[in-house]
């Protein structure tokens, strides 16, 4: 399909019909019993308040796991601390067995915003992480290009930011993190949080396809249940806050996916059951106390 | 989880002793963070006043002449001397009074002007340019004339500080009122309220951070304005004590009366920030940690 030219070479031993990675494979991210609390004072008083409890998690190479829960679970809590953004109060999180230090520069991270420089074009915004690694200015611009083809945005290489729709933002600063072929570790928070529902399902057949085959391992928080499971080989589910992961499930619906029809594949149901009932027993003990 | 491990206990949110154990530590943690970081600010704050000192009193005499510069512990005598013998509160007082009269008149007549501009329709685009000159205008080229029209008493000078703090407060609150956001106002309007309304829930209220911005750095604006006015014409002030020690070489103290005009400005300093607590406290100053 010409959308490999990039990638990292064991790419070809994955089968797209296949499932993308087998249960003891090797680990790219590991969370061991973590927990975050936070503790502010004053002179007065003091106010402690756990964000994670006890969370255990494996995210296998090359699989696109999926972390649901009510608001305020904590799970971009755990995102962050892949990202090495925030470290755990206890235990440990780990990618590829070595503890995450300080920022960890071999993932993407992707949030709500898209948070893309405003003063750069297309083109520039999607080549400063190749820049910021010292890759060659002819290089970068040929990478970038590259990139930009396959998500249907050349002709737009010299515009500003402001001057996107939003969908075509979001898919500049997924193809910013994926240009970057050290990266083999995506984390993307609620990343179509703000986009009205059909560009949301067109980005997401776009990502599956950029991310399918390239043997990179994505961690997705979403709030949205169809989202992860059209995405996702598995997903966490979290109780509410304070968080820990209560579950998690197969969605053993065969790639490619048609992420249009999701809701009429095969195995679409049986999981959606489970995942909401696993989810409506949270979100209905949660009402008394909302933590957003 | 799916490995098996025991849940986390649905309700009571420290029945793990686990956990527990975490968040005292982690309370401990914060506390000893905290107070070292308050140690290390103090720290810093006495070396480098320490250090300023000791450079004052190396240059005095050495790289300038003692004269001009007097020296810490001569300015120490002079502080204390003009405290004890009743000249310091004295002049303070005068200058306390201008600077306070000063500032309450440039502050609220610059908020009521924007207030009223901002009211008249077109009053903001007619009146920019002439204000923009008036601001423009050195504020200390005024004294004269102030002396000239209102003598040497009080006025001319509580005038000359509100003159220093109009500008500023008055921009400050037409840029601020500017500010509210035309969702909020269209929301407030459907639930049925009138132009008053709108501007005294919505339209003051987003204005106020800028106000307060405002009445901060206008506190030492109007402390000049005060401090002028008695270079350029007086008998007493703080002002008047500087200008008649400096015609005399008696630098020791300048650099008092200088120190005790710092005390009014920590004074107001103080007396903002009791305001700033109370009008903005709803100001989001960090974000939830949870996601």
């Amino acid at each position: 399909m010409g959308l490999r030219a990039a990638e990292e070479p064991s790419a070809a031993t994955v089968g797209p019909q296949a499932r993308a990675v087998s249960a003891d494979g090797p680990v790219a991210l590991e969370a061991r019993d973590v927990y975050k609390v936070f503790v502010s004072h004053t002179r007065r008083s003091r106010r402690a308040m756990t964000a994670v409890r006890a969370v255990n998690l494996t995210v296998r190479r090359g699989e696109f796991l999926t972390l649901i829960g009510p608001s305020g679970c904590g799970k971009s809590t755990v995102l962050n601390m892949f990202a090495g953004l925030t470290a755990p109060t206890d235990g440990a999180v780990l990618q590829d067995g070595q503890p995450i230090r300080g920022v960890n520069t071999r993932g993407g991270y992707i949030t709500q915003d898209d948070n893309l420089l405003p003063w750069r074009t297309t083109l520039g915004n999607v080549e400063i992480a190749l820049e910021l690694k010292g890759v060659g200015r002819a290089e970068r611009t040929a990478r970038a290009l590259a990139y930009l083809d396959r998500v249907g945005l050349r002709g737009f290489e010299h515009h500003y930011p402001h001057e996107l729709s939003g969908g075509m933002r979001k898919r500049v600063s997924i193809v910013r993190t994926l240009v970057d072929d050290s990266v083999n570790v995506i984390l993307m928070d609620e990343p179509f949080g703000p986009l009205d529902a059909q560009t949301r399902l067109v980005l997401q057949d776009e990502l599956l396809r950029l991310w399918q085959g390239s043997g990179r391992t994505v961690v997705f928080v979403t709030h949205d249940l169809v989202e992860a499971i059209a995405l996702s080989d598995r997903i966490g589910i979290f109780t509410r806050a304070p968080g820990t992961i209560k579950e998690v499930r197969e969605v053993a619906i065969p790639r490619p996916r048609d992420v249009f029809h999701i809701h009429e594949a095969p195995g679409f149901a049986p999981v959606y059951d489970a995942i909401w009932a696993d989810l409506r027993a949270e979100i209905a003990s949660g009402r008394e106390a909302d933590g957003e | 989880m799916s490995d098996g491990r025991p849940l986390g206990p649905a309700v009571p949110d420290c029945a793990d002793p686990r956990e527990q154990a975490i968040l005292a530590r982690e309370a401990a943690d914060v506390v000893r963070r905290d107070r070292r970081l308050t140690a290390a600010v103090a720290t810093w704050q006495v070396l480098l006043l320490a250090a300023l000192l000791a450079a004052w009193w190396g240059a005095s005499g050495r790289l300038v002449d003692h004269l001009f510069l007097s020296d810490p512990l001569s300015v120490a005598s002079a502080f204390g001397r003009i405290a004890r013998d009743g000249t310091l509160w004295f002049n303070l007082r005068y200058t306390l009074t201008e600077t306070l009269a000063g500032y309450a008149l440039g502050a609220s007549t610059g908020l009521l002007a924007a207030v009223v501009t901002w009211l008249i329709p077109g009053g903001e685009p007619v009146l920019r340019p002439l204000l923009l000159l008036a601001y423009a205008t050195p504020k200390i080229a005024l004294a004269p004339l102030m002396i000239l029209w209102f003598g040497i008493g009080l006025l001319p000078k509580i005038l000359l500080a509100a003159v220093f703090v109009f500008f500023i407060v008055f921009f400050n609150t037409l840029a601020g009122l500017a500010t509210a956001p035309p969702g909020l106002v269209q929301v407030v309007r459907v639930m049925g309220a009138g132009p008053v309304a709108v501007f005294r829930k919505v339209v003051l209220p987003s204005a106020t951070p800028f106000i307060v911005v405002a009445l901060r750095i206008t506190v030492p604006a109007a402390l000049i304005g005060a401090v002028v006015g008695e270079f350029i014409s007086s008998n007493r002030g703080v002002g008047y004590l500087i200008s008649a020690a400096s015609s005399r070489y008696r630098t020791a103290d300048v650099f008092a009366a200088i120190f005790g005009l710092l005390i009014v400005v920590t004074l107001m300093n103080a007396g903002v920030s009791a305001v700033e607590r109370t009008w903005v406290r709803w100001t989001p100053r960090e974000r939830s940690p949870l996601g």
